[in-house]
């Protein structure tokens, strides 16, 4: 945030590492609270609401995935599978025993983070390309045992519905609605996520990442970092579909497919590894890409392009920037979205005086 | 850095401001249709054709002065056969006062028939989507309005049965794509194959389904069936016609599903001359012998413009064309029931459960759409390839009707 | 021979074909990775690009021969151009940015290709006919048997040109260890160019055989799914591995279909080639052929 940090001098390592790096920032907090909790939901039009509530989901899988890929230097190509085990374990739960969500969804996280720690262990012999597919392997199976267990998957549709979450009788069942919903877990997933690195366990994920002979040497155990790092990781993939059943109100493992799996890598690539804001801001760049270029054709490709032509230059061109920015993110801006973030705010922190 | 950081921050401006200014009023007399598009997702061959097919067919009523009066305007969205988008496309349409939408895809569909109750705007899923939303009564605001997997297997299992003539002992092998729409038709199947005697044995294909030697070669070689049903998506129809004939199986004896059914994957097998005697089951019509697509044609013409090559794939354009004109059919219903003032979204879902007798030439069936039934009878017609072309070899039928609906009865018993 | 001797040798024979056709796309990946240690996500999209070229060239008419010699040198330049712009600037990154850049090429390419080169499924006959081929007492599709010839074909001149030409022991050298190779005067970059150039030809003549087998459209590239199992399990660097593997995963695949399927219920033909793979990681994660050296922990 653009805050004016002088007079602040910090005296230990624990004032440098704390939540709020100053004391204004509670202040940007609380003005941050105020907008998305009460402004956004009372002026903004339900459309845009929905599109949040996409963002707030996708912000939830890609803490995740930025604990794993980003903190801790390992590689997974099946998250998408993991927010499958979570949507069908809270899918079965809400079901066949009538489990309200908020015993449902920690249930979808720690199944999830069960998965994850078996698809997980080849990371302790193997790194790299190996652990990609290794995940990917794990995802293909996964897709499979849900489709060929019909005690999982709840019959030959492979889908089962859920009902909307409700809590005290209060049931979350329009857009609005659910932005409280999403908008919380969203929240409580950033503020787990910003403890979680800042804590001996994030700071032993770090260290994995960066030297993992080094890290072993000064007393990490590296096996037991890792697994709890596809464990946590796959928590949140867990929580994150069980919130994609109950908004689209039905599991279906069709939606979680390697597709997926890659969108997720993308937002963390494009934001930022092993950064909160950058995946914050992956998630959001990544659901609003496609929406931003479609909206712009429309007002300004017709200028260029018949209608039947022009739907399919907003796919064709959708896809392609898609890929482009990847591939620009990685070669200019390695450090992505977060890091642009900084050199703006670093812009304007001394700005007009920039010399 | 500077000028780094502002050329950033003129790309964010832009965008923003170009974010914010897509939503534009629209004329008085304006209808807004959404559709749903896979144009570059794994069913892309089929989202390029009959996408068009539906832009074409609002065109032509457009160009003849719109429905009652009014114009219609289509949003097409292209989701990649991804839900998020699909979610995301729903809103946009809702935003944008559709009264209907059509969507694409199985698990797109069941991730809205919720979304659609609650906001109240019908949606149409013609030949996927959940079987089970033929009963309007459980699923008020999905139209399959053509065919599902359940009727196209009872249909299968007919046009088998007049090709075999009598089923009791025979073998059928049923060759479908391994994921839930594959599976969908096999409690239908197997009911029929007790009812009329035949033994059924089940032979799946993983996604992405690009080889299928092995199948192939267990039905042609060991089980040896007299007859095969198939049930294929993407690139794997064309891979069984290849395979299939490459094993000396005649084609004549297969039928396929409507999504194995069209001219790019008997092309892609190696040209309609490969694929004799192959049997494609159809919702619409096929061919260009349809007044209605000679209009297109005249209307591209009086442009002067040459119809988009997109027409000679006719299974999937005739396709897009259908849904378009049960679009336009049931908003025309809704607007006369309001004798000319401007239909919400609830008068469309009335105007398509009175169609009625609309046929469009032949290009659809004699389908009816009722409160109760949102698929219209479940119509199919079975279309085989014969010298170089597909030729209709059976019209407008409904297969083994009572099982599909005691089905329906039993699915809605059990909700 | 008994029948099901008969089915079972059918399947082998499908499954061995097949394989080889995997083979044929898993080398330009080896390739790559052999000389340059990238990782192309984007090999099946590099197939499906050859496959539009040639289907585009031929539509202008052009003779087969014509066609194939266009798709060859358009992929030669293309990959040598994606090395230039794309990898070498990531050099020395981590293996999950490589991963990522590859699929971005493979969005851009999903996106561009069909755009440029037209978007409808097109047929790629090629002058075999298609009357099967007799082998025993099973039958192969022509196609088939043209793609494991190329697949052949093309192990034998690499595994030449690997073993006596003089830039293929450079590049092995540079394989080995890049800084000592350019001590020793060999021009690393041109080799890392030249690695690309040769998966471009593998890519396009994969393109060509699996156009023919499958028709060309965008869904073309999902034959690149299958290079994982089959480089795991051969070695990522072996020429032959490539080989070996491709031909185990292809009858793995035909025989789990043949006598799994009827008892789970369908399905295990993509899933047998992974646990195969997860196997074999577990105990010899450098695979069948692979250098021994893998990065462990």
């Amino acid at each position: 945030m653009f805050h004016r940090e002088s007079g602040v001098f910090k005296t230990s390592y624990g004032a440098d590492m704390a939540l709020y790096p100053l004391p204004i920032a509670k202040w940007t907090v609380v003005i941050l609270a105020l907008i998305f909790v009460v402004i956004v939901p009372l002026t903004v039009h339900e459309y845009y609401l929905s599109i949040l509530n996409l963002i707030f989901i996708a912000i939830v899988g890609a803490l995740g995935l930025n604990i794993l890929v980003g903190y801790t230097g390992q590689i997974s190509i099946g998250h998408g599978a993991f927010m499958s085990v979570g949507a069908y374990t809270a899918a079965n739960l809400a079901v066949k025993l009538g489990l309200p969500f908020w015993l449902t969804l920690p249930a979808g996280g720690l199944m999830a983070a069960l998965i994850g720690v078996i698809v997980g262990m080849p990371s302790l012999r193997i790194k790299g390309l190996y652990l990609a597919i290794a995940t990917l392997a794990g995802q293909l199976i996964i897709e499979w045992t849900i489709n060929h267990v019909p005690a999982i998957s709840g019959g030959a549709q492979a889908s089962i519905e859920v009902g909307r979450p409700n809590l005290f009788g209060f049931t979350f069942n329009t857009q609005g609605r659910l932005y409280f919903f999403l908008l919380f877990f969203a929240v409580v997933a950033i503020v787990a996520t910003l403890n979680l690195v800042r804590s001996r366990i994030g700071r032993a994920f770090v260290a994995v990442r960066d030297q993992d002979i080094a890290a072993e040497i000064i007393g990490i155990n590296i096996y037991r970092y890792k697994l709890l790092a596809f464990a946590i990781s796959s928590f949140y993939a867990g929580v994150c579909g069980v919130l994609y059943t109950y908004y689209f109100g039905i599991a279906n493992y069709e939606q979680f497919q390697l597709i997926v799996s890659i969108d997720y890598l993308a937002m963390i690539i494009i934001g930022g590894l092993g950064s909160v804001l950058g995946t914050i801001f992956g998630a959001i760049f990544v659901t609003l890409l496609p929406i931003v270029i479609r909206i712009f054709m429309e007002n300004v490709g017709s200028l260029f392009f018949t209608t039947a032509e022009m739907a399919n230059v907003i796919s064709g061109l959708r896809l392609g920037v898609f890929g482009g920015l990847i591939i620009f993110f990685l070669i200019v801006e390695p450090e992505g979205l977060n890091r642009l973030w900084r050199n703006i705010r670093s812009y304007f922190r001394v700005w007009p005086f920039s010399y | 850095m500077t000028r780094f950081v502002r050329s950033w921050l003129g790309i964010a401006a832009t965008t923003v401001t170009l974010a914010v200014g897509g939503g534009q009023a629209f004329a008085q007399k304006e209808l807004v249709f959404g559709l749903q598009c896979d144009r570059t997702g794994p069913t892309a061959n089929v989202g390029t054709v009959l996408c068009p097919g539906y832009h074409d067919y609002i065109a032509l009523v457009n160009s003849k002065g719109g429905v009652e009066g009014y114009k219609i305007k289509v949003l097409e969205i292209d989701h990649e056969y991804k839900v998020p988008p699909a979610i995301e496309a729903h809103e946009r349409f809702k935003k944008e006062g559709a009264v209907l939408e059509g969507l694409y895809g199985t698990p797109q569909t069941a991730a809205l028939n919720k979304k659609l109750e609650e906001d109240k705007i019908l949606g149409t899923s013609p030949g996927f989507g959940t079987a089970s939303a033929a009963d309007g009564k459980r699923y008020p605001y999905t139209f399959p309005i053509a065919a599902s997997y359940w009727s196209q297997g009872g249909a299968a299992v007919a046009f088998a049965k007049e090709k075999l003539g009598d089923l009791k002992g025979k073998k059928i092998a049923y060759l479908f794509y391994d994921n839930p729409a594959g599976k969908e038709p096999l409690p239908i199947l197997e009911d029929l194959a007790k009812a009329e005697g035949f033994e059924l044995r089940t032979f799946a294909v993983p996604a992405p389904g690009l080889e299928m030697g092995a199948q192939i070669l267990d039905i042609t070689s060991r089980y040896k069936p007299d007859f095969i049903i198939t049930h294929l998506f993407g690139r794997s129809p064309s891979v069984s016609i290849k395979e299939l004939k490459g094993k000396g199986f005649p084609l004549s004896k297969v039928v396929a599903f409507v999504w194995g059914s069209a001219e790019s994957d008997i092309i892609a097998a190696g040209g309609m001359g490969v694929a004799e005697g192959y049997n494609t089951m159809q919702f619409a019509g096929v061919g260009k012998d349809f007044q209605v697509l000679k209009d297109i044609e005249a209307m591209y013409k009086a442009q002067g413009k040459t119809p988009p090559k997109e027409m000679d794939s006719t299974v999937y354009y005739n396709r897009g064309v259908f849904i378009a004109a049960l679009h336009v059919e049931a908003a025309r219903n809704a607007i006369k029931a309001k004798a000319g003032a401007k239909p919400t979204s609830e008068d469309v879902k009335k105007g398509m459960e009175s169609i009625k007798g609309l046929t469009l030439g032949g290009l659809l069936p004699p389908l009816e759409l009722t409160a109760a039934d949102h698929e219209g009878g479940g119509w199919v017609q079975i279309w085989t390839v014969k010298g170089g072309k597909l030729v209709k070899v059976k019209d407008w039928f409904q297969g083994n009707r009572p099982t599909i609906q005691k089905h329906l009865a039993a699915d809605a018993a059990k909700s | 021979m008994s029948e099901d001797l008969e089915f079972a040798f059918a399947l082998v024979l499908s499954g061995a074909s097949i394989g080889l056709m995997y083979s044929l796309i898993a080398l330009g990946f080896v390739l790559v990775y052999k000389a340059t240690d990238a990782i192309n996500f984007a090999q099946g999209e590099f197939v499906m690009l050859a496959g539009l070229i040639v289907v585009t060239a031929l539509g202008f008419e052009a003779p087969l021969i014509a066609a194939v010699v266009v798709v060859v040198l358009a992929m030669i330049g293309f990959s040598f151009g994606l090395e230039k712009v794309v990898l070498r600037p990531l050099l020395g990154r981590p293996v999950v940015a490589v991963i990522m850049a590859t699929i971005g090429v493979a969005a851009v390419l999903r996106g561009w290709g069909p755009l440029i080169f037209g978007i409808e499924t097109r047929n790629l006959p090629l002058p075999i006919g298609d009357e099967p081929i007799a082998i025993g007492p099973a039958s192969l599709p022509p196609i088939q048997v043209v793609g494991a010839a190329v697949a052949l074909l093309f192990f034998v001149v690499f595994n030449w040109f690997f073993k006596k030409s003089r830039m293929g022991v450079a590049m092995r050298a540079v394989a080995d260890n890049q800084q000592v190779a350019q001590a020793m005067g060999i021009n690393v970059e041109r080799y890392f160019a030249l690695a690309w150039a040769m998966a471009g030809i593998v890519s396009a003549l994969g393109g060509v055989v699996w156009g023919s087998m499958l028709g060309v459209d965008v869904q073309l590239a999902l034959v690149g799914l299958k290079v994982f199992p089959v480089v795991i399990l051969g070695g990522l660097d072996s020429i032959g591995g490539a080989l070996v593997g491709g031909l185990i995963i292809g009858i793995v695949e035909s025989l789990a279909a043949g006598y799994l399927d009827p008892y789970v219920g369908g399905g295990t033909k993509d899933f047998a080639p992974y646990v195969l793979m997860i196997l074999v990681l577990m105990v010899r994660p450098y695979g069948i052929f692979g250098r021994r050296q893998i990065e462990r922990v």
